[in-house]
């Protein structure tokens, strides 16, 4: 049916105008990233790479961007592992039974992580994990559990019980089932679930202002520390790396959850 | 125990790993926080006394209460006019609606913050623009106090708000909205009296996420408020790194927690928490 | 609903064209005032994109949309002034069955106290006044189609459209609406547009029949007239089923002609004034099964054909008999099971016969 219902001229404008909110300021870094000036601009006489340069040669830099990607590998496995064995157990289990657990996995989505990042800061003291590799991984792997038990639950919704029960009763194992028939199925899921936990990871910020300082300085906390000290273009050359990045990182979900349901 | 048979305790040992990180590693130190608001300096109450008697902390809780507010308000209004023109454009267009909607989403909040800091800054883009346009002479004061926390704040609550509304007018009927037309309703009128109506559910469960995800919100307000604007998060920071005053930071951690437990308690008969998530995942 | 006088529309050279799709093509229609017209065809026929042009949603390609002589094409749906019952009914679910049948009184702005009389009014006329402050998802789906005619013939519309408004009921309760409908049609007096792909509701309902096949208008006429007298292969086998026969013309004279297949002659009669084809061209006939009869050993008819039972299925009413004929390859007919005890087994020999009338020679369709 054509012509039954459109916004109108009000709420289109409205639209158009909060879609250009959305996406145009993120999109004026790359420019400012690419100027020929040494502070925050536009280009003038044409545009350069050299702050890409100054970012991709830095010690400093390199060494924090090495430090967040390992640990967002570590806190992912930690995610994925434990939140994939989570929701298949919930899954499986009656609702009612688990209903305290599913609660429980909603609360580092709501509870602000500025509640849990001073928890940490003086829970993590007497354990000798404050500034620690492995403080901030446990951190951001048990926030990030959330994120794949949602993924791997919506990808559980549509599988049928009855194959488990159907490779059960055929003398399967439990850890036969998992592998052979439930995982492989709701693969797709968990890469997603995957995808999430690292970016949480790769971005946060706020719990290692307050369980990291010295030894552990990612690269959240670096951009910080220039957003507050000194605002050069470098720093945009950065947001333009983590940009592409997360935009790659969201191409392959896309990519991966089409090939799945094609 | 489902119809489908008596689970083993197999299944229960596939949840402990998460159950136990979880308590030992999240709920514990939350725990920890909250009963510190009561046993530092001195045992007792003395820390939530200060609510009614210290103008500092009165003003903090009524800041951030007036920054959500607004902020909630904007990002519904802004929030509900996507998710309009997504639910009513055609399949092809839909696509590129919906990417303006998620990429910001993923995008680090410190990359936005960044980029509204190179905005609007005295010497910013948009105070350089307007001066060589001759609009203004001079820069116009657009971060680093409330305007700019609340530009920053709502950019990255859009998206928050849109995910439910949207889920909730995709569950309209078209055929509503042609039958309101054949009635005689005018374009305005099928809006106001049918398609408003029927979006209220995703509406106010967009306004309790906004609202919730805005009450603690720490970066964005500390780098666009530039320490002059405190809301809550950064205040309690403040309080422990800056100032060492474990009870009273944990005593405003507690009262966020609670104030974020009591608004999803109220909504909770309107608000499915595990929809709106399952949603935006 | 007082003054109920009917209005008239007429469809010219309608066309709807989506890219290089013909969904409707060239279609002009007459309703005359207070006609209850049905718009049959298969799926993709085209039928509802006529009726959802007359309603305003969908805006035709080419040609126009007259209401009473007055030209409507470019007016908006609100501005028509039609009440239109959707295909599942549209009932706004957040409101209640009262607040549904005065939502087009209330976007016309009448005061409370008209809005009142002439819903109960409409109420009172579907039957259901005692459901006012339900919310539709209480009602039962045939109630529910009942607030949505309610709703629309609530605030005097000039037409009323029906898309497929039975399609969503079980079969008794739609046999039941089927006749409550015609009767709401001759109490109110408007006319009716209504749209369906079932041949029974169209045939019990209607005033007339307006038949579509790929966006084309193949016949219109009464449905006695378009069951007794289809014209063309389509609106044969559509409306009712139909044995086809095939062969050539001789024998053209006035008032009818005979079929040649092979060894075989069917004699066909023609209605007063139907000219008969041309001797030596191919004609095709169309033969109902239930005007077959079995011919009892010694009676005659004015053709008879020999064969023997394939199949049958009983059906209550009668048999349903496939017939393996030598002349004429396999033929079905009905018989009615009351009028003898009839008994057919597998290979049972026969003699099937049909009076001359009871063909009715049928145009090919164009491809």
């Amino acid at each position: 049916m054509d012509g039954t219902y459109r916004p109108g001229t009000v709420g289109r404008g409205l639209a158009w105008a909060t879609a250009a909110y959305l996406v145009l300021p993120i999109l004026i870094i790359l420019p400012v990233a690419l100027t020929d000036q040494r502070y925050l601009s536009l280009p003038e006489d044409g545009i350069s790479f050299q702050h890409f340069r100054t970012v991709l040669t830095s010690p400093e830099w390199l060494g924090s961007i090495w430090q967040s990607f390992t640990i967002a590998v570590a806190a992912t496995v930690l995610s994925v592992t434990a939140g994939t064995l989570c929701a298949i157990g919930c899954w499986r289990i009656s609702r009612r039974a688990t209903e305290l657990i599913r609660v429980l996995m909603l609360l580092p989505l709501i509870i602000p992580s500025i509640v849990y990042a001073i928890g940490l800061y003086r829970y993590f003291g007497p354990l000798g994990l404050l500034d620690r590799f492995l403080g901030v991984v446990i951190a951001h792997g048990v926030t990030g559990i959330p994120y794949v038990v949602i993924t791997v639950s919506t990808a559980l919704a549509t599988f049928d019980p009855r194959l488990e029960q159907a490779a059960r009763g055929m003398g399967a194992s439990l850890s036969q089932t998992l592998r052979w028939v439930i995982l492989p199925r709701i693969a797709p899921g968990i890469f997603s679930g995957a995808i999430f936990a690292f970016i949480h990871s790769w971005d946060e910020l706020v719990m290692v202002l307050f369980i990291a300082s010295r030894d552990v300085f990612t690269l959240p906390r670096r951009i910080w520390d220039g957003i507050n000290e000194n605002l050069d273009p470098a720093m945009a050359a950065v947001a333009v790396l983590l940009i592409l990045f997360t935009l790659l990182l969201l191409m392959a979900d896309r990519a991966l959850r089409r090939r799945s349901e094609g | 125990m489902t119809g489908t048979g008596r689970a083993g305790v197999g299944w229960w040992l596939l949840i402990l790993p998460a159950f136990a990180l979880l308590l030992a590693f999240y709920i514990a130190p939350i725990v920890q926080v909250l009963a510190i608001s009561v046993t530092d300096p001195e045992p007792g109450l003395g820390n939530y006394e200060r609510i009614f008697t210290s103008g500092a902390v009165q003003r903090v809780i009524l800041t951030t209460l007036r920054i959500c507010a607004i902020t909630t308000v904007l990002a519904l209004l802004l929030g509900y006019a996507i998710a309009y023109a997504i639910t009513l454009a055609s399949p092809r267009a839909r696509g590129w609606w919906v990417l303006a909607v998620l990429v910001p989403l993923w995008i680090s909040v410190l990359v936005r913050a960044f980029a509204w800091v190179t905005l609007l800054r005295r010497q910013g883009l948009v105070n350089n623009t307007l001066m060589n346009a001759g609009m203004i002479s001079e820069p116009l004061p657009l971060v680093w106090n409330e305007f700019g926390i609340i530009v920053g704040m709502v950019h990255y609550m859009v998206p928050f708000a849109v995910l439910p509304m949207l889920a909730s007018m995709r569950e309209i009927d078209p055929r509503l909205l042609a039958a309101a037309r054949g009635l005689g309703a005018t374009r305005f009128e099928v809006f106001r009296r049918v398609f408003l109506p029927l979006s209220m559910p995703g509406i106010i469960a967009a306004g309790v996420l906004v609202f919730i995800f805005s009450l603690g919100f720490y970066i964005t307000p500390a780098i666009l408020g530039g320490g002059k604007t405190l809301m809550v998060a950064e205040w309690i920071s403040l309080q422990i790194l800056d100032l060492i005053r474990w009870g009273l930071g944990t005593m405003m951690a507690t009262m966020l927690v609670v104030a974020i437990l009591v608004t999803l308690a109220v909504f909770s008969r309107v608000v499915d928490l595990r929809r709106i998530f399952g949603a935006g995942g | 609903m007082s003054d109920a006088r009917g209005h008239a529309l007429s469809l010219r050279e309608v066309s709807k064209h989506y890219g290089s799709f013909a969904a409707v093509e060239r279609v002009s229609l007459e309703v005359g005032q207070g006609e209850f017209l049905t718009l049959l065809g298969p799926s993709g026929s085209g039928k509802t994109t006529i009726l959802m042009a007359v309603a305003g949603f969908v805006t035709p390609t080419a040609g126009s949309i007259l209401l009473d002589g007055a030209d409507i094409t470019p007016l908006p749906p609100e501005k028509r002034n039609f009440g239109m019952v959707f295909q599942g009914y549209a009932l706004f679910p957040h409101m209640t069955v009262v607040e549904n049948v005065a939502f087009p009184l209330r976007v016309r702005g009448l005061s409370r106290a008209d809005r009142d009389a002439k819903v109960r009014a409409a109420l009172d006329l579907v039957q259901l006044g005692q459901f006012a402050d339900r919310l539709p998802k209480q009602l039962s789906g045939g109630q529910q189609q009942r607030v949505a005619l309610a709703r629309a013939l609530v605030f005097d519309p000039n037409l009323l459209l029906l898309d497929e408004p039975l399609s969503a009921l079980d079969k008794k309760l739609r046999a039941e609406l089927q006749e409550e409908l015609k009767a709401l049609h001759r109490r109110v007096g408007r006319t009716f547009i209504n749209v369906t792909h079932d041949q029974e509701e169209a045939l019990s309902m209607s005033d007339r029949i307006a038949i579509l096949n790929h966006g084309k208008l193949i016949q219109h006429g009464a449905p006695g007239a378009l069951y007794e007298r289809p014209r063309t292969r389509f609106v044969a086998d559509f409306l009712g089923k139909s044995n086809f026969l095939d062969g050539t013309v001789r024998d053209s004279r006035p008032g009818g002609f005979a079929l040649e297949n092979g060894a075989s002659r069917l004699a066909v009669a023609l209605p007063d004034g139907e000219a008969p084809p041309a001797d030596g061209t191919r004609s095709l006939l169309s033969l109902r099964p239930e005007k077959i009869d079995l011919l009892p050993e010694g009676q005659s008819a004015d053709n008879v054909l020999e064969g023997r039972v394939v199949s049958w299925a009983y059906l209550g009413t009668g048999f349903s008999l496939r017939i393996a004929t030598e002349a004429l390859g396999e033929i079905r007919a009905n018989l009615p099971a009351w009028r003898s005890a009839f008994a057919p087994t597998e290979g049972l020999p026969v003699r099937l016969g049909w009076d001359a009338r009871a063909a009715v020679p049928v145009a090919e369709d164009a491809p």
